[in-house]
């Protein structure tokens, strides 16, 4: 049986990969994505505590991590398609200041 | 060290998925990062399975590596970004704090291997139930039911949102059939209601109708050229 720290050690190294990727990508959609990555970093993270200790609410966040990531998606994309049809660009350096 | 099956798959798929998550940062075409986050998931996915959590890995591959990330190329390609440039960082202290960050959380990750006070967890191989659908459903609907309501009003909030936020300005629709404009009078309707919304000057509709009018009339002769 594979030990649980290596379930957390993996997911830290993922939740490590998606924190640099948010800080130093500059493009809107790959940041975005950099989130969801963390996101499932954790969701890792909650299974594998779950399925170790025997208990089911950790799927159940997961389950509920995931209903969230969908939402961010939706209205996430909606923003950016907000901000690439007012500035002809997703590079989050243009839309620095919150004026036009 | 013992080097059963499941260890080798965890490997596979945990290097795998580390793989596919430094790909994703490396790249600078969104659409390959887009492609190495699916096998992120998917790899996320097989590691569920491995954890002996099957509904959890179907709705992972479901909901991530189909749903959003289909969301995510759509835009990707509605969007239709060229590749970034490769030009000189305006926040460039940020390198160095990412860099740092890594260290802190790769020597948590370290810290947690080496001293290790988690791995003596025994698993509990007698709950063989945890992770099934039946007892992650009981569990949202009785237990958890009130955290499972609101995520489906918070879903229909996001719908909402999104809906409000990608919404263009609304260009005047003919209320009736009879009000449908004859040929040629339609792109002036379109004209005049864009010019009245500000966007004027976009539809010239004297040039615009002479063109459409030829290409329908190459259509119509290419159709009677098919026909034949």
């Amino acid at each position: 049986m594979i030990p649980l720290s290596w379930y957390l050690a993996l997911s830290a190294v993922l939740f490590t990969i998606g924190v640099v990727g948010v800080i130093i990508k500059r493009n809107a959609i790959q940041m975005f994505m950099c989130i969801e990555l963390m996101l499932n970093a954790v969701n890792l993270t909650f299974v594998a505590f779950s399925s170790y200790f025997g208990d089911v609410t950790g799927q159940l966040f997961v389950f509920i991590v995931m209903t969230v990531a969908a939402a961010e998606a939706a209205v996430g994309l909606g923003i950016i398609l907000a901000v690439f049809r007012n500035r002809e660009s997703i590079d989050v350096d243009d839309a620095s200041v919150l004026r036009l | 060290m013992d080097f059963d099956f499941a260890t080798l798959l965890f490997i596979l798929f945990g290097g795998m998925a580390v793989g596919c998550a430094v790909s994703m940062v490396v790249q600078r075409n969104a659409l390959y990062s887009a492609v190495s986050l699916v096998g992120v998931f998917i790899a996320l996915g097989s590691l569920y399975l491995l954890l002996s959590s099957p509904f959890i890995a179907a709705v992972q591959v479901i909901v991530y590596a189909g749903a959003i990330m289909v969301l995510v190329v759509f835009v990707i390609m509605l969007l239709n970004v060229e590749e970034e440039a490769r030009r000189p960082l305006r926040l460039i202290y940020l390198i160095p704090v990412a860099i740092g960050l890594a260290a802190v959380l790769i020597g948590q990750a370290a810290f947690i291997l080496t001293l290790g006070g988690a791995s003596s967890v025994n698993p509990r191989t007698t709950n063989k139930v945890v992770g099934l659908t039946s007892s992650v459903g009981t569990g949202l609907f009785t237990e958890y039911l009130l955290p499972f309501e609101i995520t489906s009003v918070l879903i229909l909030m996001a719908l909402v949102g999104a809906i409000t936020l990608a919404r263009r300005a609304t260009v005047a629709r003919p209320e009736s059939p009879a009000d449908f404009p004859r040929r040629g009078e339609g792109l002036a309707l379109v004209a005049e209601s864009a010019g009245a919304s500000g966007g004027g000057g976009v539809i010239q509709p004297g040039r615009t109708d002479a063109t459409g009018q030829e290409v329908a009339r190459q259509q119509i002769e290419r159709n009677e050229n098919s026909d034949e």
